[in-house]
């Protein structure tokens, strides 16, 4: 709880302007319902670039670029290699990582690297790497190399990814950037953390926040399921049974 | 459901709400009935199949086992309640089997539990499939290759000893198992019970195809009360696995359950009624064929080396 005050407080504070411009962002969608037909969805995060409240200038000027960074819930996560032992494969190492994203995606204007330098990307947790080198018992290099194959795996499965021309200009300082997130997509809140850079600067920047969430029929299944274990595990076994009573009554002839 | 239309074949997908994820309903309910198929042609539950089947598209393995303990219930009910109408069950030797297997099923849970923490579930459960599928594997072809041999030239054989005793039946504690015709000691059947729970609550399998053999070799059980008993004990003990399942690892999903079982209790019908063309040690030399080829796979799986050595895993969700 304390955590996530402190990133809301985080969060508040970075929305503070930075510098003479100020970025008006928003998301297409507030909540992407789960219903039994989910099967992905796709989100829209567009905004524009305006001057600062403050400022005295009448427009900005770019060029700009916007880096959009989505965050799913964080989970502790694993990582683990099989070696072989006597010529059986077997887990034999692990690497956790506390608070890991679910879910991670970077949605840039141009590539990233001619954006802005390796520092300012990974001191902002806009490479995924960057989750992945914070310091974990494991040791540097063992960190490094697991938190590189979870990411590659996170990737395989769609969970993490980086699309160098995932935003779009349509003007100087209009933008928009669409985004599908996956059938697999963790349900919970998200972020989409909006910079926008000028000479390799971040001069602004926005959160938005959107929630994928369980609704009707998944969600009451997911509810009973953790809250209520004994009654759900009864009904199933009720149901099994009917199915299987029932299926010998239609088919008996 | 959602209604995709990709180069004009139809994909329906549905979200399983504890696996979190979306699978094919046509694939799902394919497998449950192709399975349910080779069920109820071999009369067993089909859970070696299906936990394996499923792992294999993706869901995650903890989901899968749990969830196949719901569909091997319904898969077992139609063929024991139709046993017990012909009087084919021994309830009070299926009372004894099940009262130790909710033992073993708490144990092998919690088993379950431990070895999914440690990282080391799917190692256990590919070498308990391979053990077990193989050794049961190799003792059924033996048998139904001797009895194809034998009715080959000419000797009839004969399809239960009854009157053979072994040393099993010269354990302390005895009681009379009417149906049976047995009078034997309760500690073989108790341990019996025992260890198929807690192997079945492991590995998400009814273990019909180790309590028949065990029945008929140890117990000597009449070849009349064998099946019904056996199916009676795996819709009892499974019933209780799967509550212990929702309760203690909460990865029942009774979506993927019910698809799964709406297949296979008609896969079994139809399988049923194919087996009935088919000669009993046929039926079960091409089953141990089957056992066979699931456990070689397993066998594999832990000798070559994998496509990819790293693996992930949630430990916890942060709140």
């Amino acid at each position: 709880m304390i955590r996530f005050a402190l990133a809301v407080f985080a969060i508040v504070c970075m929305v503070l302007p930075a510098g003479a411009e100020r970025l008006f962002s928003s998301v297409s969608t507030e909540t992407v319902q789960i219903t039994s037909s989910f099967d992905g969805e796709r989100l829209t995060f567009f905004g524009t670039i305006a001057p600062d409240a403050g400022a005295e200038q009448k427009f900005v000027e770019g060029p700009f670029h916007v880096v959009v960074v989505v965050v799913g819930p964080t989970q502790d996560r694993v990582a683990r290699k099989k070696t072989n032992n006597f010529g059986v494969w077997l887990n034999t190492e692990q690497v956790e990582f506390k608070g890991f994203p679910s879910y991670f995606h970077v949605l840039a204007s141009t590539r990233l690297r001619d954006i802005t330098d390796v520092n300012t990307l990974t001191t902002n947790y806009i490479l995924p790497e960057s989750h992945a080198i914070s310091p974990n018992p494991a040791g540097w290099w063992q960190t490094l190399n697991f938190g590189h194959e979870l990411i590659r795996l996170m990737s395989e499965q769609d969970l993490f990814g980086v699309q160098e021309n995932g935003v779009l200009f349509h003007s100087e300082s209009f933008y928009s950037a669409q985004l599908t997130l996956p059938s697999n997509a963790p349900p919970g809140p998200y972020i989409a953390q909006t910079y926008v850079f000028k000479d390799g600067e971040i001069v602004a920047r926005k959160s938005d926040g959107f929630a994928v969430r369980k609704i009707d029929f998944e969600r009451f299944v997911a509810f009973s399921a953790t809250q209520y274990p004994l009654l759900y595990g009864l009904a199933c076994v009720a149901l099994a049974l009917f199915t299987g009573w029932l299926g010998g009554v239609l088919f008996r002839r | 459901m959602a209604r995709n239309t990709y180069y004009g074949t139809l994909v329906l997908q549905i979200y399983l709400p504890i696996a979190e994820l979306s699978v094919n309903l046509f694939f799902l309910v394919g497998i449950g009935g192709a399975v349910g198929f080779l069920s109820g042609l071999f009369g067993v539950g089909g859970g070696f199949l299906l936990t394996p089947l499923l792992i294999f598209s993706g869901v995650p393995t903890a989901v899968a086992v749990a969830s196949v303990t719901g569909q091997v219930v319904a898969a077992s009910t139609s063929g024991a309640l139709s046993h017990y109408r012909r009087g084919g069950v021994d309830l009070h030797l299926a009372m004894y089997l099940v009262l130790s297997g909710i033992v073993g099923a708490f144990g092998g849970v919690a088993a379950f539990d431990l070895l999914r923490e440690a990282g080391q579930l799917d190692l256990v459960i590919s070498l308990g499939f391979l053990v077990l599928l193989g050794f049961v594997g190799v003792l059924m072809l033996q048998e139904s290759a001797r009895a194809l041999l034998k009715r080959r030239q000419g000797v009839v054989v004969r399809e239960r000893q009854a009157n053979q005793h072994n040393w099993i039946h010269g354990l302390p504690w005895r009681v009379r198992f009417k149906k049976s015709r047995l009078y034997i000691s309760v500690l073989p059947v108790l341990l019996i019970g025992l260890f198929i729970g807690f192997v079945g609550s492991l590995l998400g399998i009814g273990g019909g195809f180790i309590m028949v053999p065990a029945l008929v070799y140890l117990l000597r059980v009449p070849g009349s009360v064998v099946i019904g008993t056996s199916l009676a004990q795996v819709v009892a003990m499974m019933a209780a696995t799967t509550v212990l399942h929702a309760v203690q690892s909460q990865s029942v999903d009774i979506l993927l359950a019910f698809c799964l079982m709406v297949g296979g209790v008609a896969g079994a019908q139809f399988g049923a009624a194919a087996g009935m063309h088919l000669r009993g040690e046929q039926l079960r030399g091409l089953l141990a064929l089957l056992v066979l080829a699931v456990a070689i796979r397993f066998g594999l799986s832990l000798v070559l080396t994998p496509d990819d050595v790293f693996s992930m895993a949630v430990t916890s969700v942060a709140p």
